[in-house]
């Protein structure tokens, strides 16, 4: 019975948080959500992070790194790609029927602000006559992923000789590249300026009879929510079969992995490919909410709040690191209030990460497996610890019972 | 039926020439005990065997198909299994885990509940049973040994590659793994054991085969091998030696590396 | 650039043909039971350098490969870029302007002789603990901020050596304190994957300690004053001051090498302390044993050394190099709690470069890292681009040598034991 209670537990919050956004309704309701749309997206991060790092043993600080390759991909495919009724005769186009596909050639960039392009140049000949129209959003969302799983399919094949302390420099490294590169191609990403992006729903969405504005966050959570069901689902469909078994024993030891007929050099990369896509999907879905992305969201310190969320959770879990994640996004807001004590103002902003810090570390050293993971652990694993007693109590009655 | 040809294998590291073309057959359920000083070019062999290291020259055919070049788990699933000589259990997964690996990894598998019915059986088997859900890292040492002879229970292999099974095993658990060679042995499958305690080697084995400084000096049943005058200049020469201490002190020392191989 | 298409052809046809060397030669030398160790890196750089001229001899002959065979490839790889630069771009000030160009090369060697100690301290804590310390940057960020808060804001007009003294006294307490808090499970093999434990705890320092600096000192830029006034120096004559000629805060080498006073102090500290190290390592009881240590643990146990308090000594003293790093340098650059980031992965790029926890490595890889930065920055025609990027150079230096040699410049082997693994 007592096994029962993670999953009751589990179905619980899943009924809380599609609850969540009709049945509170207070005045800070956009704030609210949108951390909640945060927190999902750090919960698809640090989960899939958790696969990767806790389950095949591939401590990868490069995953930030995916999560940008996603929202990049996206960004610039919205940001390139058009539709118009009418040939512009200035871009590269191609016809499609009755429609031309307008790709974007960049004129006349300056370096922080898109000043000029073949397409508004075309637009300003065509008046309001004529009204190009953007790529669809789940497009450009579903190449994110897949340029992800590339990436991840490329640096998963190079790191497949490295370990350890090599493996987490030269992902840190592919994540450090990546940045500078977009800091510094301004002509095409447009650098630190960032790239605007238009919202999910663009032209807004109508649901339950209720007709949502772009602005509003009741779409994207639910977007982001589902988002992060169906990789929960492909992570514990994963954990649970075969592939699960395999990249932990791999963890545990590769060449006796190899050994029992383990094709380790595929799992190791297909590890990758996974967990890539989901951060690559959650970026490009992240980066679409907030309309923007800046070479700034692929900082180091992103990379230790996911890396965080997932050891405080528990790393070996990916449950307990997606609980993890949407518990430290939401603490972490709430922490935000500054106060003053004695006339020395404490700029909480700063402070709850040095909390946080603090939490990190000590987790680490005193609960290995997270604060959430043994909770987890309690309930389907206590029986085993029972077994063992009650065998060291009746020994011969078991060996009697073996035989 | 089993059939296994080594043909002429070298290795060579650098300088050091481990291998020297070693030639032999395995000719269905045999139970060979492979001997030799320390330093002769037995794990040498085995990993050549199992696929983690390639050899410069000569062949390897396991029932037909050439296995010399492939990779460690295509040489596992075309049918030939191995223990180290350290213990290398999946410490952080649990047992019937440990046990369910090579099952499914051999893709011959049947359904999962065939597979946990035939890991009970196993488990019951090395009297393991009441320790199924625990992590392999709660085990001890001789246990973890018993969970590595499980996996290869699993694993099904036509020819099993035993390495040191006895180094460092409570009397107690020495009879399980000698039930255990017997029944791999019914089970019509072919065993190379491989050990430096001299006593079972020579009750258990049907025919002996002792390298030395990378070449195979004598191949021939025990009690002929005994008499073998190379044989006894170059390794039972030295019989005043404590057997199985080397063994069990080897085994000592690793503990503290787990990763050493 | 005048012909980057000129420019791109050669790089992609130097990496078509060091890929394949690097692969074919590995092959033959394998099938041909040689040793195998150098084997991708004379093959990529033989390749990338010559192309099939110089491979097919290789592949036809497989000779040993000989300190030579394996030096002048690589050289010879960077002439060639260098050479389809300098065609590209013939107007560049990277190759028209000599001048630039020694002072380019000159500054690159001294801000190398200060990576090179810098990264000196990861190396030393890797050799003895086995722990990649992600915390790196950040004692070398509060090496600098201590002393600017020590000579500059608490006791201002204090000699800046005390303050520095100082700085390097509280990091060494600082990295013992954390050594002895959070490292030692480590040892006593209470946990299942030291190497990862010690990457997550060090990260888990840095992100504090980051935060807490930021916390307290706010986030902005602060530098100290130079520590020390270069004498008037006018060489062979006032009037004619060709050879040398120094300011208060410039040293100017033939009339064309400039060097700035603080860099230039830094880099003679950070020698003269290096020698201090050196000294300490080879000639004291102390420094024996912790390099005994470092080659092996039990043995040096036997011998009566302590391990543990020899990782304590260690982490304490790298951690105390990166701080001293940081008080040589808050002097040239304006300093932020942000400002370690750079400079760690600095590091990590310079020690896998020489060689995971090989001392010399540290430094000539140091210096290798100063000049490739002072080429991309002076070499890459749009400034804001170069300076972008500077935090690339270094980590394709990295891949590089990963994916080359991943012993790097002066590694061991490691044959047993899960720190030196790759």
């Amino acid at each position: 019975m007592r096994r029962r209670v993670p999953h009751l537990l589990g179905l619980a919050l899943l009924a809380f948080f599609l609850a969540f956004p009709f049945v509170y309704s207070a005045n800070d309701y956009p704030y609210v959500m949108h951390i909640m749309i945060t927190s999902f997206f750090y919960a698809i991060l640090a989960s899939s992070w958790s696969m990767l790092a806790g389950y095949a043993g591939q401590f990868s600080f490069g995953h930030i790194g995916f999560m940008g390759v996603g929202a990049y991909t996206a960004a610039l495919f919205s940001h390139y790609f058009w539709l118009s009724p009418v040939p512009t005769e200035l871009c590269t186009e191609y016809r499609f029927g009755e429609t031309w596909l307008v790709v974007v050639n960049p004129i006349g960039v300056t370096s922080t602000t898109l000043t000029q392009d073949c397409l508004r140049q075309a637009m300003e000949m065509w008046g309001d006559a004529v009204q190009p129209t953007r790529m669809p959003v789940w497009i450009g969302i579903l190449l994110g992923t897949l340029m992800g799983g590339v990436f991840g399919f490329l640096i998963g094949v190079l790191v497949l000789r490295l370990r350890a302390a090599y493996l987490a420099l030269f992902t840190l490294g592919f994540a450090e590249i990546l940045k500078a590169t977009i800091s510094a191609e301004i002509e095409i990403t447009r650098g630190q300026a960032g790239m605007e992006l238009p919202a999910l729903f663009e032209s807004g969405v109508t649901l339950f009879g209720h007709t949502f504005d772009k602005t509003d966050k009741l779409p994207p959570y639910f977007v982001m929510f589902g988002l992060l069901l169906v990789c929960l689902a492909i992570l514990a469909w994963l954990a649970g079969s075969k592939f699960g078994l395999f990249v932990r024993a791999l963890r545990e030891d590769q060449d006796a992995a190899a050994a029992l007929g383990v094709n380790t050099t595929r799992y190791k990369v297909l590890v990758f490919v996974v967990t890539t896509m989901m951060a690559a999907s959650a970026g490009a879905v992240q980066a679409h909410y907030v309309g923007i992305v800046t070479p700034n969201n692929l900082f180091l310190l992103q990379m230790s709040l996911v890396v965080a969320m997932a050891v405080i959770g528990g790393v070996e879990s990916f449950i307990a690191a997606a609980i993890g994640a949407v518990l430290i996004e939401v603490a972490l807001e709430m922490l935000r209030n500054s106060f003053v004590i004695g006339g020395v103002e404490i700029d909480m902003t700063i402070w709850r990460l040095v909390f946080f810090g603090i939490v990190l570390m000590l987790t680490l050293r005193f609960a290995r497996n997270g604060l959430i993971a043994p909770l987890i652990g309690y309930f389907t694993r206590g029986h085993v610890a029972r077994e063992t007693v009650e065998h060291r109590l009746h020994p011969r009655a078991e060996e009697a019972a073996a035989k | 039926m089993i059939h296994l040809a080594v043909s002429n294998v070298h290795k060579r590291f650098g300088g050091l020439h481990a291998l020297k073309g070693v030639t032999f057959e395995v000719n269905g359920p045999e139970l060979i005990g492979l001997i030799g000083p320390n330093g002769a070019g037995k794990t040498t062999l085995t990993n050549v065997l199992d696929g983690a290291i390639k050899p410069n020259t000569g062949t390897v055919y396991l029932n037909g198909q050439r296995i010399d070049q492939l990779h460690p788990y295509e040489v596992a699933i075309a049918g030939l299994g191995r223990t180290f000589q350290v213990t290398r259990s999946f410490r952080r997964m649990s047992v019937l885990e440990n046990l369910y690996v090579p099952a499914l990894a051999t893709r011959r598998a049947a359904d999962r509940k065939a597979i946990h019915a035939k890991a009970m059986e196993v488990l019951e088997f090395l009297t393991l049973g009441h320790l199924r859900n625990e992590y392999a890292q709660a085990l001890s040492g001789g246990q973890q040994k018993l969970l590595e002879l499980g996996r290869l229970l699993m694993l099904d292999p036509g020819i099993v590659i035993l390495d040191e099974p006895f180094a460092g095993v409570h009397p107690r658990l020495m009879e399980i793994i000698y039930a255990y060679i017997r029944r791999v042995n019914e089970e019509g499958k072919a065993i190379i054991l491989i050990s430096h305690q001299m006593d079972s080697i020579f009750s258990l084995s049907q025919r002996l085969l002792v390298l030395n400084f990378g070449g195979l000096i004598a191949d021939g049943p025990p009690d002929e091998v005994k008499r073998d005058p190379a044989v006894i200049e170059a390794y039972l020469g030295t019989e005043e030696e404590p057997e199985g201490d080397a063994g069990a002190r080897d085994d000592a020392t690793d503990e503290d590396n787990p990763t050493h191989r | 650039m005048e012909h980057p298409g000129t420019f791109w052809g050669v790089i992609a046809w130097m990496i078509v043909w060091g890929v394949a060397g690097s692969v074919a030669i590995r092959r033959r030398y394998l099938q041909h039971d040689l040793d195998t160790s150098n084997t991708t890196f004379v093959g990529a750089m033989l390749g990338a350098a010559t192309g099939p001229v110089g491979l097919v001899p290789l592949w036809l002959k497989t000779p040993e490969l000989t300190n030579r065979l394996i030096v002048l490839p690589a050289i010879g790889a960077v002439v060639l870029v260098a050479a389809a630069f300098a065609f590209a771009d013939p107007d560049s000030n990277c190759v028209a302007n000599g001048s630039f160009v020694a002072s380019q090369i000159t500054n690159g060697i001294i801000i190398g002789i200060i990576y090179g100690f810098m990264a000196l301290g990861l190396t030393l804590i890797f050799s003895i603990l086995g722990v990649v310390s992600f915390s790196h940057g950040e004692f070398y960020m509060v090496g600098g901020m201590l002393t600017y808060y020590v000579t500059v804001v608490w006791l201002p007009g204090i000699n800046p050596l005390l303050g520095i003294a100082c700085a390097c006294a509280v990091v060494f307490v600082l990295g013992a304190l954390f050594e002895r808090m959070f490292l030692t499970p480590m040892y006593q093999g209470r946990i299942d994957r030291p190497v990862e434990y010690g990457i997550l705890i060090t990260f888990g320092l840095a992100f504090t300690l980051q935060y807490f600096v930021q916390a307290i000192v706010g986030s902005n830029p602060v530098k100290t004053r130079r520590y020390f006034d270069f004498p008037r120096v006018r060489l062979p004559s006032p009037e004619d001051p060709w050879l040398v000629k120094t300011s208060r805060g410039n040293l100017e080498l033939f009339d064309t090498i400039s060097i700035s006073n603080p860099r230039l102090t830094a880099a003679v500290a950070c020698v003269a302390v290096l020698g201090a190290l050196l000294y300490f390592l080879h000639r004291t009881w102390t420094g024996k044993a912790l390099r005994a240590v470092s080659q092996d643990r039990e043995a040096a146990a036997i011998a009566g050394i302590d391990p543990s308090r020899m990782n304590m000594l260690a982490f304490a003293l790298g951690a105390m190099i990166a701080a001293l790093a940081g008080a040589l340098l808050v002097q040239a650059f304006s300093w932020l709690p942000q400002v370690g980031n750079i400079p760690a992965m600095r590091s990590f790029v310079i020690v896998v470069l020489g060689g995971l926890g090989s001392l010399p490595g540290a430094f000539v890889g140091g210096i290798l890292v100063g000049l490739v930065e002072a080429a991309g920055t002076g070499c890459i025609p749009d400034p804001q681009k170069a300076a972008s990027y500077i935090p690339a150079y270094g980590m394709v230096v990295l891949t590089l040598t990963l994916l080359l040699r991943p012993t790097g410049l002066f590694g061991r082997r490691y044959a047993s034991g899960a720190h030196g693994k790759f």
